[in-house]
């Protein structure tokens, strides 16, 4: 294996100073370490130094306080236990729970998911439909971003390598909101061939609002736009939802590859768009 | 880059010097000898190299060694009392034939011991979500799942 420097800074400031004598500008930022340690026996991508964010204070954390604030270093073991995000953020607790296995998920991050930009990350799209902003800071100051501008392809984000996703948070839940997270796979906890997640506002049985993402099927987790423009301000219907599968499988662009064939994820796409705006409804309340 | 690391081990406080890319796994087998923990897919999908940090099961090949410092590891060997008495959750292991060539086995018992730590009393659907990230390519895991029941009914005592 190569071998590389680990640093362990207590605070961002201490993290962005590593990083800035990372001169050879191969110093990476580690959070769990599930996917980029791996990486590394790979030999995918080899770091001189990993400036590991575990001890640094305050990136780890749930606040319910109106929306909710996740810190970047939050574990997905305590989204999958949280009660606020269980009972008003549903899609975002369905993802947590079925991501990879136990022992990951005691270790992993909400925000090393999302800064590693697999098309195939479980908590992209319920972020995602939920209108999540990332707050990424750096020595040159603070940002938010809306997620949607987030992922630039795969592995890649607007994030310069100095940055640090620092906090993702959500806007508070409305009445009649629900929301729901599914996933293809051969198992559950494997890398999803595909994920989705919904969020509706219902009014009466007319869906007022409609938010639907969709993984794995691109270059970048999709928000599926016209599916919820046809969706808004109808009543769910069953030929509403077939037309919601067709249009689904029209605007993805998946690929074939070990996990998967084009096709079948194309069919996936549209198959779990249906499915999980309709669990979204039944969970709006 | 090297660093003298300290840490609690199976309840001994310990200290090893550590190279940084080192994992904790190699830290366990190597410098320790404590080579019940295995090194199976070293990925993070097989769960052989379970072990609990600060309670929580996590892979020891994806957990670098540096983090360890200052926490409290239990490996397969620390769950022996003195005397070598053997853990309940061992004990209905090898009572229900949970274990046939073994190279699972102390990973699985550790996801065991996290599991019936933080819920006594699982069904049989949170024990197979409980050891979702072990895999064991001999007994198709009904006489784990057995153990794992039998074990919670020992440690609470019905």
């Amino acid at each position: 294996m190569k071998r590389y420097d680990y640093h362990q800074p207590q605070s961002l400031k201490e993290a962005y100073q590593f990083m800035e004598k990372g001169s050879a500008g191969n110093a990476r930022y580690i959070a769990g370490g599930t996917d980029i340690l791996w990486r590394i026996r790979q030999k995918a991508v080899e770091p001189d130094a990993l400036i590991s964010l575990r001890g640094v204070e305050g990136l780890r954390g749930i606040h319910q306080n109106g929306g909710l604030s996740l810190g970047g270093m939050t574990l997905f073991r305590d989204v999958e236990r949280h009660s606020g995000v269980v009972l008003d953020y549903a899609a975002l607790a369905q993802a947590a729970a079925v991501l990879a296995n136990p022992q990951i998920r005691n270790v992993a991050t909400l925000g090393g998911n999302l800064c590693n930009a697999a098309p195939s990350a479980d908590s992209a799209p319920p972020l995602l439909v939920m209108e999540a902003v990332v707050v990424l800071e750096g020595p040159a100051g603070r940002r938010e971003v809306a997620l949607e501008h987030f992922f630039k392809g795969p592995g890649q984000t607007v994030l310069d390598r100095t940055e640090v996703l620092t906090r993702i948070r959500i806007p508070e839940r409305q009445p009649r909101t629900g929301s729901a997270f599914l996933k293809a796979g051969r198992l559950k906890q494997d890398i999803a061939v595909v994920n989705a997640a919904a969020l509706v506002v219902m009014k009466g049985n007319q869906c007022a609002k409609c938010r639907l993402a969709i993984g794995a099927v691109a270059p970048v987790p999709l928000r599926l736009k016209s599916v919820e423009k046809l969706v808004e301000g109808q009543e769910i219907s069953p030929g509403l939802l077939e037309r919601a599968c067709e249009l689904a499988e029209k605007e993805v662009s998946p690929i074939s590859d070990v996990r998967s064939t084009e096709e079948y994820r194309r069919t996936m796409a549209g198959v779990l768009a249906k499915e999980v705006i309709q669990k979204a409804v039944r969970d709006a309340r | 880059m090297k660093k003298t690391i300290a840490f609690n081990l199976n309840g001994d406080a310990v200290s090893a010097d550590v190279e940084s890319h080192k994992m904790l796994l190699s830290v366990l087998r190597d410098t320790f000898q404590l080579t019940g923990t295995k090194e199976g897919c070293g990925h993070g999908e097989c769960g052989a190299c379970t072990v609990m940090v600060d309670g929580l099961a996590v892979n020891a090949c994806l957990y670098p060694a540096f983090e360890a410092a200052g926490k409290s590891v239990t490996t397969i060997e620390g769950l022996v009392s003195e005397g070598n008495i053997l853990h309940p959750i061992q004990e209905a292991f090898i009572r229900q034939g949970a274990i046939q060539c073994g190279f699972c086995s102390p990973g699985m018992i550790m996801s065991a011991k996290a599991l019936l730590d933080e819920n006594p009393r699982p069904t049989d659907g949170e024990i197979k979500r409980g050891i979702s990230g072990n895999l064991c390519r001999c007994t198709g895991y009904v006489q784990i799942v057995d153990a794992i029941r039998e074990s919670a009914r020992t440690l609470t005592g019905k």
